[in-house]
Order: C-alpha cells, then structure tokens, then sequence
C-alpha cells in the first residue's frame, strides 16, 4: 500500500480513536488531541513536508466534526506540522527522549496557535484562562502517546518516496 | 544544491497549504455554515456515525475503567449525595402533584402552554465534541427523525443547551456551558437578566441583574422566553451560587450552577419548538 492510502488510514483511525475513546478520558477536564497527534508524528516520523500535508489533512478531517471555522484546524496543523518536521530534522537522532519532549512542546503550542488563530478569525472566547489546563493536558498527553503515534506515522509514510527518518 | 531545492519545496509546500486553509476558511465565512461546506459536514457526520457507534461498543469499556479507577472517589460521594436528595424528592413529589394539576387547570383556562406541553424528540448522547475548546454534545438523532437547527434541549431537571448543526442521523448541541452560549434568564421576582457559559465545571455569570433584584444563594432561575428569545419560558437553568451586591455598582455579581449534570448526560430531550427565529450557532448573537 502506498502513503496515498496509509496515510488517510491512519488520520482516520485517529479520528476513531478521538472520538470513540479519547473524549472520555478526560483530565481537569481536557481530552487528548490525536489529530494534533498525528501532525506532529509525521513530521517527527518523515519531517516538515510531510508534517504540513499530514498536518493539513488532519485538521481538514477534524474541522468537519467541529463548530469553529472550517479550515482553522488544516491551517494551525499545517503549520506545526512543518515546524516540528523541521526541528526533528536536526535533533531526532540524538536520544530517544528528543521525539517525545517535541510532541509535548508541539502539542501545548498547537493548543494555544489554535486559539490564537482562532481569535483572529472572529473566535475570541478561545482564548480564555482555561487555554493553560489545555495546553498542559494536551502536551503530556502527546508525549505519553507520541511512540506509537510516531511508529504509526512512519508505516503510513513509508514507501512512494517519501523520506522517513530512521529509528 | 539538492538540500536547497528540497528545503525550498518544502516551503513552497507549507505556503501552498497555508494559501489553502485561508481560502477555506474565508469561503467558510461567506457561506455562513451553509453551502458546500455544509454538506460536506453533514455528509462526514451520517457517514462516520455507524463506524463510530461500532467502534464504541467496543472501546467504550476503557473509558470506563479509566473512570473507575481516576474518579472512584468523587463516584461514591456523588453517590451518597444523590441518595440525600432522592429522599428529599420523594418528600416534595406530592406537593408538587398537587401544585401541577392546580397549574395546568389555570393554563388551560387561560390558553396557554407549558414547557411539559412541548412536542419532544428523546436522544442519546452519541459523544462529546473532539475539540477541547468547543462545550457541545453529539446526538443519535437528525432530521429524519424531526429535529432541527435552534431547538432547546433539556435533560429532566433543566436546560442542556440548544441544536446548533444538524445532518439526517447526527445533530450536535452547544451546551450552555460554553463560552458562547447566552440564554435569557428570570428569578422568582420575574426579573430579567443573561447568563453566559464560562466552560466546563464553572459557573455560569448572570449579567445585567439591578442592585434592588432580591437574589440569594440556592434561588433558582429559568428561561425568561421573552420577544425574540430562542428558548421557550419557564426551562430551570441553574441555582444560584454567588450573589454579591457592591455598594454604589450598577450591577450585582451573580453565579448559577447548572441544574443538569452535564458530564453525565446520557440521554436528553430536543423540543420541537421554534419562535420563527433564523438557525442559532457559536458566531451568532445572544437571543
């Protein structure tokens, strides 16, 4: 199978698994994001080209179960979707903590990026006290999950010439 | 050279997807929810509704473990709290009988409604939103089965929230929790005022309540139904928590609980009730 198949598998399962369990384990409140997740897996797994349009895909999927503007998510997924494929680039190498500790930051700055942009389009309650509890939960929460969520990625974009980085 | 033209492309990638998401987002915003947009929506909602009332039954167990064991402490003193009340219920559920025939004779001698007079569509919560920044729930129920975009729902002791989207076999629902969720409220005095959600395990804050308003801890308040409003009178919102009246302040500072649990909601009620008014969403104004 090629990433053209692998790759809307796995966002899809992600979506599954959203919406299916992770919005039932809840802490303080705030469940995990494995959209986010994802973005951040791939450009961990095969770096920032392949982080933008896995982070694009994601956030387009997630926008269509969602009531804030659609094309908020693709927008801020994309975008760290290619950050964090281009810091990986330089450091996921050097020990096997770097992968997890760049989902955590990747996760809490998702969080608040999304709140951020949202507010520029018109969403201003976004943006409010509770945005802390959520980045926090949402970036601990991708660091515990971010080795399987990485492992997945990079089956997905293996093969087809894409360029995943090695273990 | 092969690193700058793979660095390049990547860029050139980002920016091309970044172009994307903006003309999205802006076509979005023109259609106002509706168009092609929402029928996309719709179609991903009555699409992936079987797949993810499968995958439920089988992860559903997890989440409940995961409950069990993280909050089996709250579990056994809401518990016994529950119990309390159950008793003090049953004490008032006469005197309430009473209360209600005596009012349903008055309302049809004078041909009015009731909130209990409402035609109703029962649900049951299918999920949560998968965003932690919306406060909305997802139900088993759509257009096929007569609910619509702007109906109030209620749970039995009050008001959960009101349809926001709505495809043939999903309709999901702002809970008045969230941050954008406005609702006309009255005290027992029948004075007016608004109250806007604060997100998940907060109070709600009750604006425009006039210093002389007679407001005390526990008073409960319900949908005031005014001109215009989307919610029909009479719906019970929340007790109060806080009221505080500082001296020389135009307003008083009052907080209400929901009367509804809403991190327990498993099945609710949607009214097939509408004032005539357009399709009610987060980017729309207080009613």
């Amino acid at each position: 199978m090629t990433p053209r198949v692998k790759v809307p598998a796995a966002v899809l399962l992600a979506l599954l698994l959203q919406q299916a369990l992770l919005t039932d384990v809840r802490v303080a409140g705030v469940a995990p994001d494995a959209m986010l997740l994802v973005a951040v897996a791939a450009g961990v797994a095969a770096g920032a080209e392949a982080g933008a349009i896995v982070g694009f895909v994601a956030g387009l999927t997630l926008d269509l179960f969602l009531q804030t503007p659609f094309g908020l998510s693709s927008l801020v997924f994309s975008v760290v979707g290619y950050g964090v494929g281009s810091v990986a680039a330089v450091f996921v190498r050097a020990s096997w903590w770097i992968p997890v500790a760049t989902a955590v930051l990747a996760g809490m700055a998702g969080e608040v990026a999304f709140a951020l942009a949202g507010a520029m389009v018109g969403e201003g309650h976004l943006v409010s006290p509770r945005l802390v509890t959520i980045a926090l939960v949402v970036g601990v929460a991708n660091g515990v999950l971010a080795v399987p969520a990485v492992r997945l990625m990079r089956w997905a974009l293996e093969g087809g010439g894409v360029r995943v980085h090695a273990r | 050279m092969a690193v700058y033209r793979r660095s390049t492309r990547q860029r050139f990638t980002l920016v091309l997807l970044v172009l994307l998401s903006v003309t999205i987002l802006t076509l979005d915003y023109r259609g106002q929810g509706s168009g092609i947009i929402g029928v996309l929506k719709d179609g991903a909602h009555d699409a992936f509704a079987p797949v993810q009332s499968a995958a439920e039954a089988v992860v559903r167990p997890i989440g409940d473990v995961f409950n069990g064991i993280f909050r089996y402490d709250d579990l056994e003193a809401e518990n016994a709290r529950l119990r309390q009340q159950l008793e003090e219920a049953e004490g008032a559920t006469l005197e309430a009988r009473d209360a209600q025939r005596q009012l349903r004779a008055l309302l049809d001698l004078n041909g009015l409604t009731s909130v209990g007079d409402i035609a109703s569509v029962s649900a049951r919560v299918v999920s949560a939103s998968p965003s932690n920044f919306e406060q909305a729930l997802v139900l088993d129920r759509g257009t096929d089965d007569g609910v619509a975009a702007g109906m109030p729902v209620v749970a039995g002791a009050g008001l959960v929230g009101r349809v926001i989207d709505v495809s043939r076999t999903r309709s999901t629902v702002l809970l008045l929790t969230d941050p954008s969720f406005r609702v006309g409220v009255r005290f027992l005095d029948d004075d007016v005022a608004v109250a806007t959600g604060e997100g998940p395990g907060t109070p709600l804050t009750v604006d425009l309540v006039e210093p002389s308003t007679p407001v005390k801890k526990g008073d409960l308040v319900f949908t005031s139904g005014l001109q215009q409003s989307v919610f029909p009178p009479g719906i019970p919102v929340g007790k109060v928590r806080r009221a505080r009246a500082t001296p020389g302040a135009l307003r008083q500072e009052v907080t209400v609980d929901p009367v509804v649990d809403i991190g327990r909601l498993r099945f609710v009620k949607v009214l097939q009730w509408s004032p005539g008014a357009a399709v009610a969403g987060p980017r729309e104004a207080a009613p």
